[in-house]
């Protein structure tokens, strides 16, 4: 009886570790599309400030490539866009990393509950 | 004793960790400052170069060639400096618009820099708490414990009984009186019954409470006559200090929690303190922290009143309405009694009595106490009676209904503690002696604010109506303590 739920509860702590991990992984993808955003705000501030005089530059790879300074400030607003559904996406799977995690807590203290029980009617016995 | 001890360290073992995990988060706070410090320096250096650079058109310099050489070259179109915007962004621009990019890149770094030093702020805050709780738990430093227990329902001040919940079955009182007609009926249930049981207790209730109050009264008015005995060396002090000891000990939860304090009780409820304390402080070693019990007694108010003769009177509240009717009967008493009655004050209309001029071995009040005797004799100033009493009866009726208005727009709340109950003809003419001598002599007033008590100083109009309507029973007391105390705020803002 007591063997049964210790090897749950020892299944139950793997997921719960693995919910663990999940929750850090989108922790910390969050964390870099914030440091991304905060960048391309910075650009597009810099980029407001320049006039059609300056040439634009993007760095592909080695090459330098010129670009329209309209389109470039088009397509910084546009990756501002994305990196922000980015973020929204990783604080809603961040959410339900958590309530996994709440639920999976419950559940261990329960199933530790148990095995005191067992352990404690065994040596009893 | 060891399990508090066990607990004690356990909880010491947390508020370190704490202590601990604070100080990590302010040492990093720091070495982010340092970080963002650094590079303000460097945008610093770049705007300095950034300005000298289009001085010449060509410089001469050191081509670095590879890690190890270097080889002579210059430096040519100086105007023009590739920026990187970020996220592989560049662009070509002047040294000015690069250093305009500059600017704007310095404004980001110093907006970060405070936001960090914030945090630490913070942080170090929470440190220097957790410090202090470490050092209270492990019951070093001087940290005293101050417990005061909270008297419920002892207040006797409480004005009506508490409200009472009723049993979710049972209807409100409403249908008491009709329950008890018909309390043969049993065929409504058991929830009426209880219904019916309960409107009769809490009549029980009430009465209890109407006895209680005016026993507190009593107790009350005895105490502060005895209050007044001491300061003035009156007489009868015995008989009053006796009834009042009856009554103390009939009533001791009152001393504990009431607004309104009790002389005698006061040494009783210093007593317990002193002794309390005395036991916290032998058994420091067991509890966590030496306690002091507070309980919270409030010192009876005392007022200095300039006479006008160079003594001064301690005027304490809540005196009964008996003062009045003994007062007009004072022919009859003895000069001692009738003395220590006359200085004993409950309305401001006592307060009046004070101010007396003894002519031809009757003491004659005076129209004004604001002035005193010494003044009367001086030529400047109006000061002869008649013409004040005069002066202040034309006022009276000009300004009675402005002045009701004031008070009663103005009743102020939490007035309890400092009233004294009077009665209702007393309030409006109260107020004229105010503004009469506002008008007359704007000097005495700036020096009588110190001295008198407030506004509430009756004239002879008032003393008439005063001899009318003696004995003011104390139930209006409670009503006219508002009154009271807007004339006080009256009188202030006139200030």
């Amino acid at each position: 009886m007591a063997e049964a739920i210790q090897k749950k509860l020892k299944a139950e702590v793997e997921k719960y570790a693995q919910t663990q991990k999940d929750v850090s992984k989108s922790v910390s993808a969050r964390q870099k599309l914030e440091t991304q955003m905060a960048e391309n705000n910075i650009v597009k501030e810099e980029l407001d400030l320049l006039d059609s005089s300056n040439t634009v530059f993007k760095l592909i790879g080695p090459v330098l490539v010129k670009q329209d300074l309209d389109e470039a400030k088009a397509t910084v607003a546009k990756r501002l866009e994305y990196i922000n559904g980015e973020i929204q996406r990783y604080e809603t799977l961040l959410k339900d990393y958590h309530k996994k995690s709440e639920q999976q807590r419950e559940v261990l203290t329960s199933l530790q509950q148990d095995l005191q029980k067992a352990q404690g009617l065994t040596p009893g016995k | 004793m060891a399990e508090k001890g066990n607990t004690n360290k356990e909880h010491l073992g947390g508020v370190v960790r704490l202590r601990e995990e604070h100080q990590k988060v302010v040492k990093d706070c720091e070495s982010r400052i340092q970080h963002w410090k650094k590079v303000l320096a460097d945008y610093e250096a770049l705007d300095d170069r950034l300005r000298t650079l289009p001085d010449q058109l060509c410089y001469d310099i050191m081509v670095p060639f590879g890690p190890l050489a270097f080889m002579p070259g210059q430096l040519v179109h100086t105007n023009e400096v590739t920026v990187l915007l970020g996220d592989n962004w560049f662009a070509k621009c002047s040294t000015k618009q690069a250093q305009k990019i500059v600017e704007h890149r310095m404004k980001h770094v110093g907006n970060q820099l405070d936001d960090v030093t914030k945090t630490m702020k913070n942080f170090e805050a929470r440190v220097g708490f957790a410090k202090d709780l470490e050092s209270m738990s492990a019951n070093t430093g001087n940290y005293v414990d101050i417990k005061e227990e909270a008297g419920n329902n002892d207040s006797p001040i409480t004005k009506g009984k508490q409200r009472i919940a009723h049993k979710p079955n049972s209807k409100p009182k409403m249908d008491v009186v009709f329950d008890l007609k018909e309390e043969d009926e049993e065929d409504e249930g058991e929830s009426r019954d209880t219904g019916s049981r309960k409107g009769i207790m809490t009549e029980e209730e009430l009465w209890a409470r109407l006895d209680e109050l005016e026993r507190l009264e009593e107790l009350q008015d005895e105490q502060d006559r005895l209050s007044d005995n001491a300061d003035m060396n009156g007489e009868d002090t015995s008989s009053s200090s006796s009834e009042e000891e009856k009554e103390a000990d009939a009533a001791p939860p009152v001393n504990g929690s009431s607004l309104k304090p009790s002389w005698s009780s006061v040494p009783h409820s210093i007593q317990p303190l002193t002794d309390r304390k005395e036991e916290d402080y032998e058994e420091e070693d067991g509890s966590c922290l030496p306690t002091i019990f507070f309980s919270h007694t409030v010192e009876p108010k005392k007022v200095r009143i300039n006479t006008g003769k160079n003594t001064t009177l301690k005027f304490s509240e809540r005196k009964e309405q008996k003062e009045h009717s003994k007062r007009k009967k004072k022919n009859g008493h003895s000069n001692g009694h009738s003395h220590h009655e006359l200085h004993k004050i409950t309305t401001p209309a006592d307060i009046y009595r004070l101010f007396v001029d003894v002519k031809n071995g009757e003491p004659i009040p005076r129209k004004s106490i604001l002035k005193s005797r010494s003044r009367e004799n001086s030529v400047c100033s109006d000061t002869s009676e008649s013409s004040a009493a005069d002066f202040e009866e034309r006022r009276m009726t000009g300004r009675s209904f402005s002045h009701d208005e004031m008070t009663h727009s103005d009743t102020s709340d939490g007035i309890t503690e400092e009233d004294s109950p009077t009665a209702m003809p007393l309030q409006t003419p109260s107020r004229f002696e105010v503004s009469t001598v506002v008008e007359k002599d704007p000097m005495p007033t700036a020096v009588p604010h110190l001295t008198i008590v407030p506004p509430a100083l009756p004239t002879i109009l008032e003393r008439k109506q005063e001899e009318v309507a003696p004995d003011v029973p104390p139930p209006e007391q409670a009503p006219k303590r508002e009154h009271i105390c807007s004339a006080f705020t009256y009188y202030k803002q006139d200030d």
